[in-house]
């Protein structure tokens, strides 16, 4: 099974490989597009968290930072970025 | 057709500086923060070309795409296609786009400049995409996007006029030529690789800068480090609200009293200097004089909105909301009803759960509002002690004010895990947001602001307050008492003994005579508990001169016990006091429904929370 993005390190890009779009309701995927969350894209995990709590996840991709929840994250399959 | 006068919106992504652009050419003052989500209806301003012909600007709330996630981005599409009911479609969009983002602001902006209306776009926060270290070339952006492109800069009113020329030339060549017809709506993949491309040839050099905004979250945003940090700012703040407050009170306090000896000086003793010196000047003046804790917390909910800070706070805050069932999402409009729970409501707009955006809704009046901050003072200054705790710092009054402000915080989450296990039951509610880069707070665009909170609350205190206390001194001045009569003139009044009757409802939560003359004005503002105390006061003390030296917190002194005090306190962190929140709820679920049961469920809390707070302070020996 391929790492998903929930437990990917922090602050190292991956390329996204896969996403599990059905598991996920139409608009939340459709929002995720929106921010640029998508099959071949690079993004980088940034932070993870807080004290109560191992969601949300803070993203870079490409100039952007977004948030989004862990349960998100675990439907984007990633993979090492080329090097 | 050319007769009206043109309808020009502006579109685009959420935060790109649409309000600031709106507000650079209108002269309006729309609300502008650095988070995604500000504007959430839609706002109508004029402007006019170089030549002096009237145009009519249109702002709205800003969205991804034109297929919309939320109420607020719902009212975009609606307007921007032409659906909005009552309303022209525009006649030209102006797309405003962020420079330093193009990658992702041009795939909303490729969608737009396929409906075929006469579009320029904005290329705005031009300064920032340079601190980045971006070089753009406007030419060829407008070439590949086939509209005109303009470099502006909204907050330094950089490139309007350029702009309106623009969008008179895409009006005029529109006439012209025969429309395009509008092309079918490409696949989210393709118009993401055609934006990149876009933003790829546009984009002259890249070097990489000092993202300092990536060094400040390393700290802000560490998990434990983080939080502290965030309690820390609101501890500040609290602090911040007594310790400096405390002279320019004094000046204000000093400027009523001299007015009262002027006109007691200046009028004969009779109805008039009656209704000025107790209903006027002890009355309304009374809330006046909170005017300066007011305007701190503002400043302080100000700084936090314009430097970015807002949505570092909601993703610390997501771990615990999503423990009640909502997302930290739901924490910026809770966070803004510490202000007032009426924009804060309004805020909830951009939230795009149904059942998240209702349970907020129901609990921002938790939230402890600037209206309750004159009460929660004065009777902490008349019942906590003005010393500091253990020889800390730390004030012991302000530390009070902080415990009340958490009691309304953790009521809230609390109501929040009940309603999302009963009346608005639902999925787990999502959180997905941008978060935006740091900036340093406008000292103009914060001044401005804090003035228009302070004339909002000049103006309250102009109307309704001024309003209802002239009402109750009224009432607490009729009929006047025969003079053998032993029993008080508030106690003999119209409405003292209408108090009387609610005495008897709220005696067993420890409430007195005083405390009941004061609930029933205070629905119309809570502000009103003060000056309607204060008005009384002023009655009661009449022409009794040791009395009327004596200042409210004093007389407070010597007529409620402790545990009384602490009650009120307490009744008042839950007591849905405010006409303005009843309506306002009523606006944003369409009915009375959900705003009658926000009554019930509240005021029921604070008859209890009142109750205990009672019970146990008496039982504590304090009653
Ligand atoms: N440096 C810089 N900051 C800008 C510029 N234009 C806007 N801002 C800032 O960007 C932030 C967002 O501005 P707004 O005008 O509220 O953005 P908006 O597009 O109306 O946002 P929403 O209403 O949330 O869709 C604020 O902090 C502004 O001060 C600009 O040209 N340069
Ligand atoms: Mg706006």
């Amino acid at each position: 099974m391929n790492p998903k993005l929930d437990s990917a390190k922090l602050g190292i890009a991956v390329r996204i490989s896969r996403i599990d779009w059905d598991h996920m309701s139409h608009d939340e995927g459709r929002r995720l597009r929106e921010f640029g969350l998508m099959e071949g894209i690079e993004v980088t995990p940034l932070h993870r968290g807080s004290l109560f709590s191992r969601d949300p996840l803070a993203l870079a991709i490409g100039r952007m930072q977004v948030i989004i929840r862990a349960r998100q994250a675990a439907m984007i399959e990633v993979a090492p970025t080329a090097p | 057709m050319t007769a009206a006068i043109p309808t020009i919106a502006l579109v685009g992504n959420p935060n790109a500086g649409k309000s600031s652009l709106f507000n650079a050419l209108t002269g309006a003052r729309q609300k502008i923060a650095n988070y995604p989500g500000v504007t959430v209806e839609r706002k109508a301003g004029h402007a006019s070309f170089a030549d002096g012909r009237p145009l009519s600007l249109v702002d709205l709330p800003g969205s991804y795409s034109l297929t919309p996630a939320s109420p607020d981005e719902a009212v975009t599409r609606d307007v921007v296609l032409g659906q909005q009911a009552g309303e022209r479609r525009p006649d030209a969009l102006v797309v405003v786009v962020d420079a330093a983002n193009l990658d992702n602001h041009l795939c909303f902006a490729l969608e737009l400049i396929a409906l075929g209306l006469p579009t320029v776009v904005a290329l705005n926060m031009l300064d920032l995409a340079t601190r980045d270290g971006l070089t753009l070339d406007p030419a060829i952006l407008s070439r590949e996007l086939g509209v005109p492109v303009v470099p502006t800069v909204a907050v330094r009113k950089r490139g309007l006029t350029d702009l309106l020329a623009a969008v008179d030339g895409a009006i005029l060549s529109h006439q012209t030529q025969a429309t395009a017809q509008p092309a079918p709506p490409p696949s989210d993949v393709a118009l993401h690789q055609r934006a990149k491309a876009i933003a790829r040839a546009a984009t002259l050099s890249e070097t990489p800068v000092r993202r300092w905004t990536a060094q400040v979250d390393a700290v802000v945003l560490h998990p434990a480090l983080g939080f502290l940090i965030l309690l820390a700012l609101m501890f500040v703040m609290f602090q911040g609200v007594y310790a400096w407050s405390e002279a320019p009170i004094g000046w204000i306090e000093g400027g009523i009293a001299a007015l009262q000896e002027a006109v007691t000086a200046a009028l004969p003793d009779g109805f008039l200097r009656g209704l000025i010196i107790e209903g006027v000047l002890g009355g309304v003046g009374s809330v006046i004089v909170f005017l300066p804790q007011i305007l701190i917390l503002f400043l302080f909910i100000l700084l936090l909105e314009a430097t970015g800070y807002m949505t570092r706070a909601a993703f610390l805050m997501d771990g615990i909301m999503a423990k009640v069932g909502l997302s930290g999402r739901g924490f910026i409009p809770l966070l803004s009803s510490f202000a007032c729970a009426v924009p804060g409501i309004m805020a909830t707009r951009a939230i795009p759960d149904a059942k998240d955006r209702l349970t907020t809704i129901l609990i921002a009046p938790l939230m402890t509002c600037s209206a309750r901050l004159p009460v929660y003072t004065l009777i902490i200054g008349a019942f906590i002690p003005n010393s500091n705790v253990g020889g800390s710092p730390v004030g012991l009054q302000g530390l009070v004010l902080f415990g009340l402000y958490l009691s309304g915080i953790v009521g809230a989450l609390v109501v929040a895990l009940v309603l999302r296990r009963t009346v608005a039951k639902g999925n787990a509610a999502g959180f997905m947001m941008e978060m935006p880069r740091y900036q340093w707070p406008r000292l103009r665009d914060v001044g401005i602001a804090l003035w228009q909170r302070a004339w909002i609350f000049l103006r309250r205190a102009g109307t309704i307050i001024f309003v209802t206390t002239i009402a109750l001194w009224l009432l607490l001045s009729y009929p006047k008492v025969p003079t053998d009569s032993t029993e008080s003139q508030v106690d003999y009044s119209v409405a003292g003994r209408i108090a009387s009757g609610l005495e008897v409802v709220v005696a067993p939560i420890g409430f007195n005579h005083d405390i009941a003359l004061a609930l029933i004005p205070a629905m119309a503002a809570r502000e009103v508990a003060v000056s309607a105390l204060a008005t009384a006061n002023a009655i009661e003390a009449g022409d009794d001169e040791e009395a009327m030296a004596q200042s409210l917190s004093e007389r407070l002194q010597g007529r409620w016990s402790i545990a009384t005090a602490l009650a009120f306190l307490a009744w008042f962190v839950f007591a849905p006091q405010c006409i303005s929140t009843i309506a306002i709820t009523r606006r944003e679920t369409n009915g009375w429904k959900w705003p009658l049961f926000m009554v019930g469920y509240l005021f029921a809390l604070a008859y209890a929370a009142a109750g205990i707070t009672y019970w146990t302070a008496v039982a504590f020996g304090l009653g």
